[in-house]
């Protein structure tokens, strides 16, 4: 390795090692299964992979110096390395038969195979064989891909504005999408990319790992500086991009560092990387820019069912009967269909129900599993996997004035004012509660809400911030309008999902600025 | 032994009834075909018409199908006729605009001959001085620019000016079904590619040098399609709104394969003559 390194704005290689000692390699993987361990230490040795994944071998040598020193090392040496790259892969092959502790396999990585260090691509296929096994394991924040309108010659230095009626979509080629945003990255921080497609679901993931060096070889990331103080690798942040296919929109999580960095740090580098995109996305008279839409969540197929290629866009709650796939509804189909909810679905159960006439409560709760039909559809069931975990929204109504509940009004303010449990706490949450406000501001592009906004002062508006939060929060509203806890026929629509987004404020008990259009 | 023999007979009786419940649902289905088939047709029509004096309760209820059955069947008729249809939806949440009146479009698309599941979207009136209307659902996919149309064609209206800008449904109707259609072609072509090649389904072994092993749509709008040659050579292929072709390139081991380039695409043309000639070079 040449000891000369020159500062220059090239991406880091692929090839460049990291120390095995370092903790944050043993980390990454340590959390991985030790079926997927050795799945991977066998993806390392694949031709393919090579070049960027070589293993510690034997060096060649005469036969004799060799037998001596067999004797040698064994006695020191737990992993003693192997002579081919055959011999390894069969050294492999064979674990995975036996059984044995993951602990084994990792050092055997970690000491053995590998002591030289693992490369950058080998850990971003670490990571992505984390992703594969828990898909969940990472917050997603989507953001949606919008034409600009082209820039006029006759103003220069303008602000370009969201080309509303551009019929353009963005088209994205990765490795074009790569370079341009190389080029956008600062030349004191050094980046490493790697693409992956997971197994379930269709989109393309991006990995960006980026370290503070100005150096693109492997004295970016040695452990110890000249200085003998810095550590580069722990440093470091990785932040993770997804492309769905067919959709112009893009998923980003927020940056994770392997060691100690500060919030406003990481968030930077996440505006940095966001700011980076739409540039790396444009192309000459054709620019984009993107835009946050409001959805936050772990799980990647209600994302996909919200944000991505298919009906769901905007079509959630009850609007879904419309985008479910399954029924065709072709007009050559003679025969009458039967309207969801009704004798069919309870077919099984009529027999049972001719004998006798339903007591009240039974009466009450076919209604009530009516209601939620009509008001979700095929949607918000335990079992679609599209749970999204947190649900947050903003009410901006007048408090509802009945004649029972006036004098209790006053009793209210105190309440609410008491619910934060320390004032930190209180400030942080209203910083959240004014986030959301501002984006809706944002989002409104409707004249009538704008002339909606002062809300007349002889209500009282209280500040209420309501969160759900759970593994599938709109299945959970569901079930509650089956059991008759939540009126399912009062229930306002943003307890649906049907708008698609998990946060956002409610004003006239629609969920501002959005309004589903999805547009 | 005896709990053997036990547990055969009662997989035996298991498939038994099994079956029989498929029976059950089959004979329902064809039920259900007959009577909606009798019901709607014009002798047992004019019959139950004729016999509508009588008030018993079964000809109520024969006479609600009917109803049903012909406003179905109207329905489908529409449908069948008319590429796109309109229809009134209600809105379900109570804090809904212009009292939950949504209007619903309905556009039907077909593919080798068959109806496939319409896209529909719904439209309301959420402005409280005018009339004019806002896409409120759709089930459109991303691909088509829905946003940039209704834009263009539905514009909302600004208090500030004197005259409103106009709406123009019809014209948004057109012009959005013109590009589900020309989406729905696209896809249909890259399609057609691959059944022209064989690609559809698996075969081993008898792919030559030349032959073409996978073709993809590569990018939303599905107006590139790629082509992977089995000797590692790679294409892409452009075309514009209208299916004619506008660039092409294929990229071999060591740069630009000019010579397969120009014997498949010399001038802009057709993407059925570009296919045409891929489908002659691919089994040649």
């Amino acid at each position: 390795m040449a000891r000369l390194s020159v500062p220059n704005t090239a991406r880091l290689p692929s090839s460049v090692r990291v120390d095995a000692s370092t903790s944050a390699v043993a980390k990454s993987l340590n959390r991985l299964t030790r079926e997927s361990l050795i799945s991977l230490a066998l993806d390392w040795l694949d031709e393919s992979a090579f070049p960027n994944s070589t293993p510690f071998l034997r060096a060649r040598m005469s036969e004799e110096e060799d037998d001596e020193e067999d004797d040698d090392e064994d006695s020191e040496d737990i992993y003693p390395p192997a002579r081919t790259i055959e011999d390894l892969r069969q050294l492999y092959e064979d674990m995975r038969q036996q059984k044995g502790s993951k602990r084994d396999v990792v050092s055997r990585i970690l000491e053995g195979d590998w002591r030289h260090g693992l490369t950058l691509y080998q850990l971003a296929m670490a990571d992505f064989a984390y992703l594969d096994e828990h898909p969940t394991s990472q917050k997603w924040n989507a953001y949606q891909i919008l034409p600009l309108q082209k820039p006029s010659h006759t103003e220069d230095e303008q602000l370009l504005k969201v080309d509303k009626e551009s019929l353009q979509a963005p088209r994205f080629h990765p490795s074009t999408f790569l370079q341009n945003l190389q080029d956008q990255v600062l030349p004191d921080v050094k980046a490493h990319y790697h693409f992956h497609r997971l197994q379930e679901f269709p989109l393309l993931l991006l990995r960006i790992f980026v370290i503070d060096s100005p150096y693109n070889s492997a004295l970016a990331l040695s452990s110890l500086d000249q200085s003998g103080t810095v550590t580069n690798f722990d440093a470091s942040r990785t932040i993770y991009l997804a492309f769905p296919d067919g959709s112009p929109s893009l998923y980003t999580t927020k940056s994770q560092g392997t060691g100690s960095a500060g919030m406003g740090e990481s968030k930077s580098l996440q505006n940095l990387i966001i700011d980076g995109v739409p540039k790396a996305l444009s192309r000459p008279m054709e620019r984009y820019t993107v835009k946050s839409t409001s959805i936050t969540t772990r799980n990647l197929i209600a994302l996909l069912d919200m944000k991505g290629p298919g009906r769901g866009n905007a079509a959630g709650g009850g609007w879904s009967i419309y985008a479910d796939e399954k029924n065709k509804h072709s007009p050559l189909d003679a025969i009458l269909p039967t309207p969801p909810g009704s004798r069919e679905q309870s077919a099984s159960t009529s027999g049972r129900k001719r004998g006798a006439p339903l007591t009240q409560s039974q009466r009450d709760r076919k209604r009530a599993r009516a209601t939620a039909q009509s008001r979700f559809g095929e949607s918000a069931s335990i079992s679609d996997g599209k749970g999204i975990e947190r649900f947050e929204v903003v009410l901006q109504d007048p408090f509802p004035v009945t004649s029972r509940n006036l004098p209790a009004l006053e009793e209210n303010q105190e309440e609410v004012s008491e619910d934060g449990e320390s004032q930190s706490r209180t400030n942080r949450q209203r910083s959240k509660v004014e986030s959301v406000l501002q984006q809706a501001v944002q989002d409104i592009d409707d004249v009538d809400d704008v002339n909606e906004v002062d809300t007349s002062p002889s209500h009282w508006t209280p500040m209420l911030k309501v969160t759900f939060s759970g593994p599938h929060v709109f299945a959970g509203i569901r079930q509650l309008v089956e059991a008759g806890i939540v009126d399912g026929k009062r229930m306002p629509g943003w307890m649906t999902g049907e708008e698609t987004v998990t946060k956002g404020a409610v004003h006239r008990g629609r969920i501002r600025g959005q309004k589903g259009s999805g547009i | 032994m005896a709990s053997e023999t036990n547990e055969a007979e009662a997989d035996v009786l298991g498939d038994e009834i099994a079956e029989l419940e498929e029976q059950i649902a089959a004979t329902k289905k064809q039920l259900k075909i007959q009577a909606s088939t009798i019901v709607a047709s014009i002798p047992s029509q004019s019959l139950l018409k004729e016999s509508s004096r009588s008030r018993s309760k079964n000809n109520k209820k024969l006479l609600k199908g009917l109803q049903g059955q012909e406003a179905h069947q109207q329905q489908c008729l529409h449908r069948i006729c008319n590429p796109v249809t309109a229809f009134k939806v209600h809105d379900p949440d109570p804090n809904a605009v212009d009292g939950g009146h949504v209007l619903g479009l309905r556009f039907e698309v077909m593919s080798r001959s068959q109806f496939l599941k319409p896209y529909y979207v719904m439209l309301n009136r959420p402005y409280s001085k005018s009339s004019a209307l806002r896409v409120h659902r759709h089930t459109l996919p991303s691909a088509v620019p829905l946003a940039g149309l209704a834009a263009r064609h539905l514009p909302p209206p600004k208090p500030e000016d004197e005259n409103p800008p106009s709406q123009d449904l019809d014209q948004f109707v057109r012009t959005l079904r013109r590009e589900i259609i020309r989406y729905h072609n696209r896809l249909g072509i890259s399609a057609d590619l691959r059944r022209a090649l064989g690609l559809h389904q698996i075969t081993e072994g008898d792919t030559g040098p030349s032959s073409i092993v996978e073709v993809g749509i590569a990018d939303i709008e599905a107006k590139q399609i790629k082509l992977t040659w089995s000797d590692e050579r790679n294409g892409r292929l452009v075309m514009d709104d209208d299916g004619k072709v506008t660039k092409f390139s294929v990229f071999g081991v060591d740069g630009r394969d000019w010579e397969t380039t120009k014997s498949l695409f010399d001038r802009p043309q057709r993407i059925e003559e570009v296919m045409e000639k891929l489908k002659q070079s691919s089994t040649s």
